[in-house]
């Protein structure tokens, strides 16, 4: 990456938390992803993959605490 | 470039501008600077070919090569492993009646697209493809139009060029007809003229004539009256015996 570790809180701090930079920041990585994975000649279904891929586990994670009854061991 | 132009034509024309006070307005447009930049994205740039390379389906190359240098190549599947048995044996992730419907529906879709994925990927570019050169024709004829226009233009322009031979044909017209209204009078002067000498002439014609006979019938008139009654027999007498001596020859000749 372009920002280095030990520079990541200096780089957080100059970056916008405007409501308007949050949308930009939203704005650029929706572009971001959808120049590389969508908008080409002859894409593939990895682009609409990877996005069903995080929807899923997101919302693995949003049902997980019912989901912690249904273990089958008590103790791992 | 064009600002220069713009530069130089306000410099020109603002010794006349500055002296004429209702152009003041004028003055500053005409020294406003537009489009100095260079064209960005002129020419837009063509939609790359691929998208970014994605392994399983899933993961992107990037992944696999920022732990290339460290664990060389199979270093992200045992990752991957490492982890599914992880949450597996930590139930982070639950094995529920759920899992073996995902299982199978996750087969069946992998399935059909390893088998019809190429088969509805050309059937796509095949539409992409006639969208493309429609909209391409469209573009074709559009600039082919404004050639042919172009074209038109310049031929007009040409003629322009021409519109001597008009000028130098209405000329020659009226060079004639002043030639012809020229000699037309000329003509007529010509004729007048003849028509008054030609009265001279016939009055003297006259005016001889007239005297001749004048002089003629004076001569006559004294000549009879200057006969007088003797000379008259002598000459009847004289002619008789001329008249003899005539006969005597003739009546010689044809005996001849």
């Amino acid at each position: 990456m372009d920002v280095k570790l030990g520079e990541l809180s200096s780089w957080i701090l100059t970056r916008d938390f405007t409501p308007k930079g949050i949308t930009g920041a939203f704005q650029r990585g929706y572009n971001r992803y959808y120049n590389k994975y969508i908008n080409v000649r002859k894409g593939s279904i990895a682009g609409v993959n990877m996005v069903l891929a995080a929807y899923v586990l997101f919302s693995y994670c949003l049902s997980y605490k019912e989901l912690k009854h249904e273990r089958r061991r008590k103790y791992h | 470039m064009l600002s220069r132009v713009v530069l130089s034509a306000a410099a020109t024309a603002a010794p006349c501008l500055k002296t004429a006070a209702v152009l003041g307005p004028g003055a500053l447009q005409a020294t406003r600077i537009f489009h100095t930049g260079q064209p960005q994205l002129a020419p837009v740039p063509p939609l790359p070919e691929y998208g970014g390379k994605v392994r399983l389906g899933l993961i992107p190359e990037e992944f696999f090569q920022f732990l290339y240098p460290k664990t060389g190549v199979t270093g992200p599947y045992m990752l991957g492993t490492g982890l599914i048995l992880y949450c597996l044996s930590k139930e982070i992730y639950v094995i529920t009646p759920e899992t073996f419907s995902t299982i199978s529906v996750v087969g069946l879709l992998v399935y059909a697209i390893k088998k019809y994925g190429a088969s509805v990927a050309e059937f796509i570019d095949k539409l992409n493809e006639q969208k493309i050169a429609q909209l391409e024709e469209v573009k074709q004829a559009s600039i082919k139009q404004i050639q042919d226009v172009i074209e038109l233009e310049k031929s007009q322009q040409a003629l322009t060029q021409k519109r001597h031979y008009l000028f130098d044909v209405q000329r020659n017209n009226i060079a004639m007809a002043l030639e012809v209204t020229y000699r037309e009078r000329l003509h007529k002067v010509y004729k007048e003229v003849k028509n008054r000498l030609d009265y001279h002439i016939s009055v003297q014609d006259m005016m001889r004539r007239k005297e001749q006979e004048h002089m003629i019938n004076w001569v006559e008139k004294n000549v009879v009256q200057s006969i007088s009654a003797q000379q008259e027999k002598e000459t009847i007498a004289k002619c008789i015996a001329d008249l003899k001596l005539l006969s005597k020859k003739a009546q010689a000749q044809p005996v001849m």
